[in-house]
């Protein structure tokens, strides 16, 4: 018996307009942009849409009405989820029809499709918390399997997930920590003892998302037929073919004129040709096989480039100066209770915001292997730390009226007091409710000194 | 393989990028093992120095001296004065002549040079040296290429082009047998206003020279005291140059953070009416004149900046980002110019777009990190733009035209 388990990682971020210095303490709004360019994030959902959401979506469901036994994974960022909901809403229905049929399976991640986990412990669990309560409230079902932003994975992160209940987790299924052995089989994490890791066969993912339509690749064009040929060729090698790649990758990334959506449209057929092959959710999967090793990965495992860790989104001076900038801001923005200020906070948190500033090989002169909607890593850099820096002043702003409310408040306490009371109080009363009101203001002015 | 180069100025000349191109090309040659006879006009600064710079190579490159002297960068009717000879009396004896004028004894000298020398190739750097190189390949039948290191189009900013300039460099391109430009930028310039084939046209970007610049004593000490921020202009004072934008971007800036400081280091014929545009739009205070820097006081002076901006209208290529990194200043630079091809760790922004311009200037002066990520990654960079992969180009150029020569 083979099975394949296929999942299609659904994310847009809101992409920050070209916020100048100017803007600072002017403009609340940054990812409101309403130009031609690749800024505007109406206009990029509206437009992949168009190309890839509506024509797979059609694709996805023709499948599963015709072949009772396909089956497949979503993930969703919360980011993408709401700008369906603003921006195209049939779109967003069309997912929950898909998931409707009991067949799609939908994994847990974080809300805001950030590098919280290995900033922040806190957040991350707020975040991933966040989603399953949206997933829950969108699509009626519950993730039991965790997928974590550009599937970076580490032990611990493992580890976190076996002890919050997650049956199942999904990561790179990388040579280095592989070695000789097949990634179609399932692993234990070290230092786990029930959880178990799906890990992505990048061969063959890759040649769907990434190589499908280059017609320099000795395998173009793929067929179907092909293709179901090499998964085939696992038969006996292994249990499990998981085949993780961007959703996107149809349609947006392989234009239709690649052919992939008519590959999409051949492959369920195709694989299950051979009478022993079937596709199973990644819960299925996870409940049908047993671990045959354990998956060791100390250090920060990712999907991207041959590098397989974080130096896409951290690996130079500006990326991590941004990044810490915007942790570093956790404690002052947490504590100001305003949901509007969190949730602006979140979404500066995604990783693209971090990808944009990537610099990697682009001394080469390769500055197309980065996709970016600015002009260069600087250009992105600049718009996200205005904006960052006009939080960072309408976070302080917001705990410095919390203080000054405080403190009125103080001060109005006996006109209340002696409002509401026709008996003289007990001065210790009076005492132990002037020292609590003091507590709050010091704390509060705690924070604001040491932001 | 031995090649007969006109140029117009040569080091330790204070002239410009032209001198400091042809110098890195003709010693990269040299390494190359390409013969190199470089023809000059006479100009005593150029005379003693050049031999000086060519000393470790004496034995292959003659310097020739015809009897012009030119300055750069004039227009054709600016009137120089050239000295000719001596009154009976021993005082020397100038004659004004045009620019034009120059050229054209330029070119009669350099078909006599022709006629006396061996040589396989013909190499004109500048329009200046367009007719020479012309006149050489009349005289001796051998290819010739054109080094396009500006047009008129850049020198008038795109506008008042200088009629005899561009008839000068349209001829002349369509009688060259392959013209190389020091960049894209302006390779795109040759083709749309001069009518030149694609096919005939090589980009061949400037190199730069990569050794670790010593550290000087900081200049501007008083201001830097007081945590001022200093952003730097650093060249002619032209229209080409987009001076007058940079001060309208300084106004932007210093009403947002009145602690910022420019400094406009150089010479032109813009100069004055910089001077009054500052007054004008009150920023006296705010901007300083540095007058013509060279050598070890503008090495000082990139050094001790915070940013440098280079803000050209029209740029054939443009040195000043790469010396500004080499002293580990940052730049600004105008997406109008050839080195904006080649730099992917500098800031770059259109230079009509004054409030972008101001935008980025402040951001940079904020974030710290980011000015020194990009002096840190663009100094990996320059080490990939050598004159010697730019040599490389050239001498396959050479061996392309002289492959079915006998």
């Amino acid at each position: 018996m083979l099975t394949v388990c296929p999942y299609f990682h659904v994310h847009q971020p809101y992409r920050v307009k070209r916020y100048r210095v100017f803007d600072i303490g002017n403009d609340e709004h940054y990812f409101n942009d309403d130009s031609q360019t690749d800024l505007n994030n109406r206009k990029i959902v509206e437009k992949v849409a168009e190309k890839s959401y509506r024509p797979t979506n059609r694709i996805l469901k023709d499948l599963l009405d015709t072949h009772p036994e396909f089956r497949f994974n979503l993930s969703f960022s919360g980011t993408v989820l709401d700008q369906f909901e603003a921006y195209a809403p049939d779109v967003l229905q069309s997912f929950q029809e898909l998931v409707a049929t009991g067949r799609v399976e939908i994994l847990a991640d974080t809300y805001h499709h950030s590098l919280a986990f290995f900033y922040s412990l806190p957040e991350f669990e707020r975040q991933v918390n966040k989603h399953r309560e949206r997933i829950e409230s969108l699509f009626g079902v519950t993730p039991r399997v965790f997928r974590n932003t550009e599937l970076s994975y580490r032990n611990d992160l493992a580890k976190w997930c076996e002890d919050n209940g997650y049956l199942g987790i999904m990561a790179e299924g990388w040579d280095k920590y592989l070695g000789w052995r097949s990634p179609n089989f399932l692993y234990r994490p070290a230092g786990c003892s029930s959880i178990k890791v799906l890990l992505k066969n990048y061969k063959l993912s890759d040649d769907i998302a990434f190589r499908f339509g280059n017609r320099e690749w000795a395998g173009w064009p793929l067929q179907a037929d092909t293709y179901a040929n090499w998964i085939h060729a696992h038969h006996g090698d292994g249990q499990t073919v998981n085949l993780f790649m961007d959703y996107e990758s149809f349609g947006e990334h392989q234009w239709e004129d690649t052919g992939i959506f008519n590959f999409l449209r051949a492959l369920p057929e195709t694989v299950l040709r051979r009478k022993d092959t079937s596709f199973k959710t990644a819960t299925e999967t996870v409940q049908s096989y047993d671990v045959i090793g354990e998956y060791d990965v100390p250090d920060v495992l990712t999907w991207a480039d041959t590098d397989r860790d974080l130096t896409a989104w951290v690996g130079n001076d500006i990326q991590q100066d941004a990044i810490a900038a915007t942790y570093r801001l956790e404690t002052d923005v947490m504590a100001t209770e305003d949901m509007q200020l969190i949730e602006t906070w979140r979404k500066l948190q995604t990783s693209d915001h971090f990808y944009y500033m990537c610099t990697k090989w682009s001394n080469d002169g390769d500055v197309h292997a980065y996709f970016s909607p600015y002009q260069s890593p600087y250009d992105a850099y600049i718009a996200f730390m205005n904006a960052l820096s006009d939080l960072q002043l309408r976070v302080k702003k917001a705990t410095d009226a919390t203080v000054v409310e405080t403190v009125s408040e103080v001060t109005a306490t006996p006109a209340a007091v002696l409002n509401g009371i026709r008996v003289l109080p007990e001065e210790d009363s009076i005492l132990e409710l002037l020292k609590k009101l003091f507590a709050s203001v010091r704390r509060k002015i705690s924070r604001v000194i040491s932001s | 393989m031995k090649v007969l180069t006109f140029g117009w100025e040569f080091p330790p000349s204070k002239n410009g990028g032209l001198g400091v191109a042809c110098y890195g090309l003709t010693r990269e040659l040299l390494e190359a093992g390409v013969e190199v006879v470089f023809v000059l006009p006479r100009s005593q600064k150029t005379l003693g120095n050049a031999k000086f710079l060519f000393a470790e190579f004496g034995e292959l490159v003659s310097v020739r001296h015809t009897d012009i002297t030119l300055e750069p960068y004039l227009q054709s009717d600016s009137k120089v004065e050239v000295f000719v000879g001596y009154t009976p009396d021993g005082r020397p004896m100038y004659v004004s002549r045009s620019i034009l004028e120059e050229v054209h004894r330029f070119a009669h000298q350099a078909s006599i040079i022709a006629k006396q020398e061996q040589f396989d190739v013909i190499h004109a750097h500048d329009w200046t040296s367009y007719l020479a190189g012309v006149a050489a390949k009349k005289a001796s039948g051998k290819p010739l290429i054109l080094h396009v290191h500006a047009t008129s189009f850049d020198q008038a900013g795109g506008m008042n082009v200088d009629p005899a300039v561009y008839r000068i460099e349209t001829e002349a391109f369509a009688f060259a047998d392959q013209v190389v430009t020091v960049s894209g930028y302006t390779k795109n310039m040759i083709i749309e206003h001069h009518h030149v084939p694609e096919t005939k046209v090589s980009v061949v970007h400037n190199g730069c020279d990569t050794h670790e610049p010593p550290r000087l004593q900081p200049t501007l000490a008083e201001l830097k005291a007081q945590g001022r921020k200093i952003v730097l202009y650093h060249g002619r004072i032209s229209i080409q140059k987009g001076v007058d934008y940079f001060v309208k971007a300084a106004r932007r800036v210093v009403d947002a953070d009145p602690t910022v400081v420019f400094v406009i280091s150089g010479w032109g014929d813009m100069l004055q009416q910089v001077i009054e545009q500052v007054g004008a739009m009150r920023l006296s205070e705010h901007v300083r004149f540095a007058g013509a820097l060279w050598e070890e006081e503008r090495d000082r002076m990139y050094q001790s900046v915070d940013l440098v901006v280079m803000p050209s209208v029209s740029e054939p290529f443009g040195l000043v980002p790469l010396e500004a990194m080499l002293h580990g200043t940052p730049s600004l630079i105008s997406k109008q110019s050839g080195v904006s091809e080649v730099l992917t760790h500098v800031l770059k922004v259109d230079f009509w777009d004054t409030e972008e311009m101001a935008n980025q200037i402040l951001a940079s002066l904020r974030y710290p990190v980011m000015r020194s990520q990009l002096v840190k990654e663009g100094k990996q960079q320059l080490a990939g733009l050598s004159w010697r992969s730019a040599a490389e180009k050239i001498k396959a150029i050479y061996q392309r035209l002289l492959q079915y020569a006998t």
